[in-house]
C-alpha cells in the first residue's frame, strides 16, 4: 500500500516536471504596451509612422533587451526634436522565446496595422519574424540577434540587420589571433546557435590564415551555466597555447566571474568575443578578470570621437549608465530607420526599404553604411584587452585595435552565395 | 590526463552537489510533508541570491562582513516570506488536487519573476567573494578555488544540522509522523498545520541559503529560478521522493557526474548527467532511497 501511494505521488512529480518544461519553454506574457493612433499625420509635412518593437524584456538576455530598448527611446526622442518622423513605437515582450517572438509579430502586424517591425536579440527569434515577415511584405530590421543567417542564408529585400553579425566577429577574432604566436587552441562556448556559429567562424578564418593552428579540444555548456569551475579545471589540465570562447551575453559574465576566481587569466591568454563589451564588465566591478582578450562592436570611450561620445553622455543621463553595444544597436536602428523615411518622405514600407539600401549615416561607432546587395550594416569592430580602470569601479580596455568595416565583412559574393544553396 | 586533474574535477564535482543538495533538501522535505509540489522552490532561490546582493550592497561592496551578512539576513527573509505564503495561500488548497497546487506554486514563478525584474531591474548582478576566499587552493597536485572549500564544508554542516532537527527535536519528530501518516497525527491531537508552516518556511531558508551561497560564483540574473529548479527536481526523484539521505547522495552523483563528464567527454558534457539520472532511474525507479521518515 505504502509503496503504490509513493510510486503515484512519484508518478505526479514526473508528469508536473514535463508540464512545467512545456511551460517555461512555451509560453510566455506579453508586456501592456500604450497603443497610439495609426499613422496620421500630425500637422504639416511631419511624417508619422507606427514601428511595431518585439525584444526580450523578460527572461535570461533581458540585460540586452533593457539596454536595446533604452538606445531605441533615446533615439525616437533625438528624431522628434531634430524634426524628423514621429515614431510611435508598440512594444512587446518575447521573453526570449523565438515561437512568442513570431506570435508578437502577427499579432502587431496583423491587429495594430504595422508594416515596420524591429528587434530581437534571440537569434532564432528574430530569424522567425524575417521569414513573417519575407511572406507577409513588412519591413523587419534586425536591431540585436547576431546570426549571420539573417542577412546571409536566409536574407530577402524586407530584413535588414543593424548590429554586427557572427561572421564579422570570426574574420575579425581570427585576424587579430593569427598574429599571434600561438598554435593549440582549446575552442569553448554556450551550446546554442550564437556560441557554435562564433566559434566555427573563429576557427574557419584563422586556420585560413594560419594554417598551423591546431584544435586540442572542445567544451561546450548549456545556456545559463552557472558553475563554470569544472570547465577551467578540464581546459587547465588539457594544457593548450590559447583558448578562445563563443558565449552568450549572460554566461560571458558568469565566465568573466569564474576566470577571475581560478586565476586562469594569469596562465593563458583567453579569447571571448563580447568580454570587452561595457555591459558585460560594469555588472562585475573588480570581480572581472584583467588580460582578457575580447571583439566587439562598439566601446563608448574607443576610438574618440565627438558622436561618440554625445551619445554615450546621453545614454548615461538616461539610463544611469554608459552603453554597450546593445544600446548602440537600438539607437542605430531608430536613427536609420528614421533618415530612411525622411530620404523617401514616406512611411510606405516598399519605398523605405529602397531608401534603406546603400544609406550611410554618422555612427558613433564610426562611419555606418548598409551594404545595398545583402542588407548588412557595416561597421568596424574594437580588439581590445582587458584592463583595471585607475578611475572607474569597473574593469576597461587597454591595446585597442580598430579593425576597418572592409576586413571583417563577408564579401558579397560570398554572402549571395549561401541564398542560393 | 594527470591524478592532479583527476582530483580537483572530483572535488569541484562534490562542492557543486553540495549547493545542489542545499536547495534540493528544501524540496523535499516540504514534498516530503506538505505533499505540495513546490515549483515556486526555484524562486525562493532566485529570491535569495537578489536579497544577498542587495544586502551586502548596503553593506559596502568592499567590507567582508557584507557576505556574511548575506548569508545570514537572506535566507531568513526567503523563509519569513515563505511563512506569509504558506499562511496566506498554501494552506487553502492542502486537500486539494495536486493539479491546483501546481497550478498555484506555478503562478508564483511567474508573480516571483516579474517581482525581481521590478525590484531589482534587469541587469546581471554580481556579488564579490570575500578576500578570504579568493584564490586557489593548491594541494598535492589538487587545484580548486578556496570558495569551493568553503562549499564543501557547509554542506555536511546543513546535512548535520538537519538530520539533528529530523530526529532531536519535537518539531522534527512531528514532521517525520507528518510525513509518515497525517492522519494519525492529527488523531493523536498535534497541530500539523503548524509544523506545515514551519517545514515550508525551512524550505524557503534552503532555497534562499543555496541562493546566497551561490551568489559570489555567479551573475545574478533573470532565469536563475528555471535553471535551479529542473536540477533540483531531479536530485529529488532520483534520491527518493522526501528522502533527505536521498537527496544528499543523489545531489553528490549528479554534481559529480557533471564533473567528470567535463573532463573527459568536454564536447557532450551537457547529457552526461542526465545519462546517470536516466540509468539510475531505470534501475531504481522509486529512487536511490525509500520515503524511510
Amino acid at each position: 500500500m505504502k509503496k503504490r501511494f509513493h510510486l503515484r505521488y512519484q508518478a505526479w512529480l514526473v508528469i508536473s516536471s514535463m508540464i512545467l518544461g512545456v511551460l517555461l519553454t512555451g509560453c510566455g506574457q506579453a508586456t501592456p504596451a500604450p497603443s497610439g493612433n495609426s499613422g496620421t499625420a500630425s500637422g504639416g509635412s511631419k511624417l508619422s509612422v507606427k514601428v511595431g518593437y518585439i525584444d526580450s524584456l523578460s527572461g535570461p538576455a533581458a540585460a540586452y533587451g533593457k539596454s536595446t530598448e533604452a538606445g531605441i527611446k533615446i533615439a525616437i526622442d533625438e528624431v522628434a526634436k531634430a524634426g524628423g518622423p514621429t515614431i510611435d513605437l508598440v512594444e512587446r515582450d518575447d521573453n526570449f522565446k523565438p515561437d512568442v517572438a513570431e506570435a508578437m509579430a502577427k499579432e502587431l502586424v496583423m491587429n495594430q496595422n504595422i508594416n515596420i517591425l524591429v528587434g530581437t536579440v534571440n537569434s532564432a527569434g528574430a530569424l522567425a519574424v524575417s521569414k513573417f515577415a519575407k511572406d507577409n511584405k513588412v519591413l523587419f530590421i534586425n536591431s540585436d540577434s547576431m546570426s549571420e543567417k539573417i542577412t546571409g542564408a536566409q536574407g530577402h529585400r524586407y530584413v535588414f540587420s543593424i548590429v554586427g553579425n557572427t561572421a564579422m566577429i570570426g574574420k575579425a577574432g581570427a585576424y587579430q589571433m593569427s598574429k599571434m604566436p600561438y598554435k593549440r587552441y582549446w575552442l569553448a562556448g554556450s551550446d546554442y546557435e550564437f556560441g557554435h556559429s562564433v566559434v566555427n567562424s573563429v576557427w574557419t578564418n584563422l586556420q585560413q590564415l594560419k594554417p598551423d593552428v591546431q584544435k586540442i579540444g572542445e567544451s561546450w555548456w548549456k545556456v545559463g551555466e552557472s558553475d563554470f569551475s569544472s570547465y577551467i579545471n578540464a581546459i587547465r589540465a588539457a594544457k593548450p597555447d590559447a583558448v578562445y570562447v563563443g558565449s552568450g551575453g549572460g554566461d560571458t559574465v558568469a565566465l568573466l566571474k569564474a576566470i577571475k576566481q581560478s586565476g586562469l587569466n594569469t596562465e593563458l591568454p583567453i579569447f571571448i568575443h563580447n568580454s570587452t563589451d561595457f555591459d558585460s564588465l560594469r555588472p562585475l566591478g573588480q570581480d572581472a578578470p584583467e588580460g582578457i582578450y575580447g571583439t566587439t562592436f562598439y566601446r563608448y570611450d574607443f576610438p574618440d570621437n565627438p558622436t561618440s561620445k554625445a551619445f554615450a553622455e546621453t545614454y548615461k543621463k538616461a539610463t544611469g549608465n554608459y552603453p554597450g553595444f546593445a544600446g548602440l544597436n537600438g539607437y542605430l536602428t531608430i536613427k536609420f530607420l528614421a533618415a530612411a523615411i525622411e530620404k523617401s518622405k514616406s512611411t510606405d514600407n516598399e519605398k523605405v526599404i529602397d531608401a534603406l539600401e546603400g544609406l550611410s549615416l554618422d555612427t558613433p561607432a564610426g562611419k555606418g553604411t548598409i551594404r545595398k546587395e545583402d542588407h548588412q550594416l557595416m561597421l568596424p569592430m574594437v580588439f581590445g584587452k582587458t584592463v583595471k580602470s585607475p578611475t572607474e569601479p569597473y574593469l576597461i580596455t587597454t591595446d585597442n585595435v580598430l579593425i576597418p568595416a572592409d576586413q571583417i565583412m563577408p564579401s558579397v559574393a560570398d554572402v549571395l552565395k549561401t541564398r542560393t544553396k | 590526463m594527470d591524478a592532479g586533474a583527476l582530483s580537483s574535477q572530483l572535488v569541484l564535482g562534490l562542492s557543486r552537489g553540495m549547493l545542489y543538495f542545499i536547495v534540493a533538501a528544501g524540496l523535499t522535505l516540504v514534498f516530503g510533508v506538505l505533499r505540495i509540489i513546490n515549483f515556486a522552490h526555484g524562486s525562493f532561490y532566485m529570491l535569495g541570491a537578489f536579497l544577498s546582493f542587495s544586502v551586502a550592497e548596503m553593506v559596502g561592496k568592499q567590507n567582508p562582513a557584507g557576505f556574511w551578512l548575506a548569508l545570514l539576513v537572506a535566507p531568513l527573509i526567503v523563509a519569513a516570506l515563505s511563512i506569509v505564503i504558506e499562511r496566506g495561500l498554501m494552506r487553502f488548497v492542502y486537500g486539494q488536487e495536486h493539479l491546483i497546487q501546481v497550478l498555484l506554486t506555478y503562478a508564483l514563478v511567474l508573480i516571483f519573476g516579474d517581482l525581481v525584474k521590478m525590484i531589482w531591474g534587469t541587469e546581471f548582478k554580481s556579488v564579490s567573494v570575500p578576500s578570504i576566499f579568493i584564490g586557489n587552493l593548491s594541494l598535492a597536485g589538487i587545484i580548486i578555488p578556496i570558495y569551493y572549500v568553503f562549499l564543501l564544508i557547509v554542506g555536511p554542516l546543513v546535512a548535520l544540522g538537519l538530520w539533528m532537527f529530523l530526529h532531536h527535536t519535537v518539531t522534527g519528530k512531528i514532521c517525520r509522523a507528518t510525513a509518515t501518516d497525517r492522519q494519525m497525527v492529527d488523531v493523536l491531537g498535534i497541530n500539523s498545520t503548524r509544523v506545515f508552516g514551519t517545514v515550508f518556511a525551512l524550505g524557503g531558508w534552503l532555497a534562499g541559503l543555496g541562493g546566497a551561497l551561490m551568489a559570489p560564483m555567479v551573475n545574478i540574473g533573470m532565469g536563475m529560478d528555471t535553471s535551479m529548479i529542473v536540477y533540483a527536481f531531479l536530485v529529488v526523484v532520483v534520491g527518493g521522493l522526501g528522502n533527505i539521505w536521498g537527496t544528499l547522495i543523489s545531489a553528490l552523483i549528479l554534481g559529480v557526474a557533471e564533473a567528470l563528464g567535463v573532463l573527459f567527454v568536454p564536447d557532450l558534457a551537457i547529457v552526461v548527467p542526465y545519462v546517470v539520472i536516466g540509468i539510475l532511474l531505470i534501475l531504481r525507479p522509486s529512487g536511490l532511497l525509500k520515503s524511510v521518515w
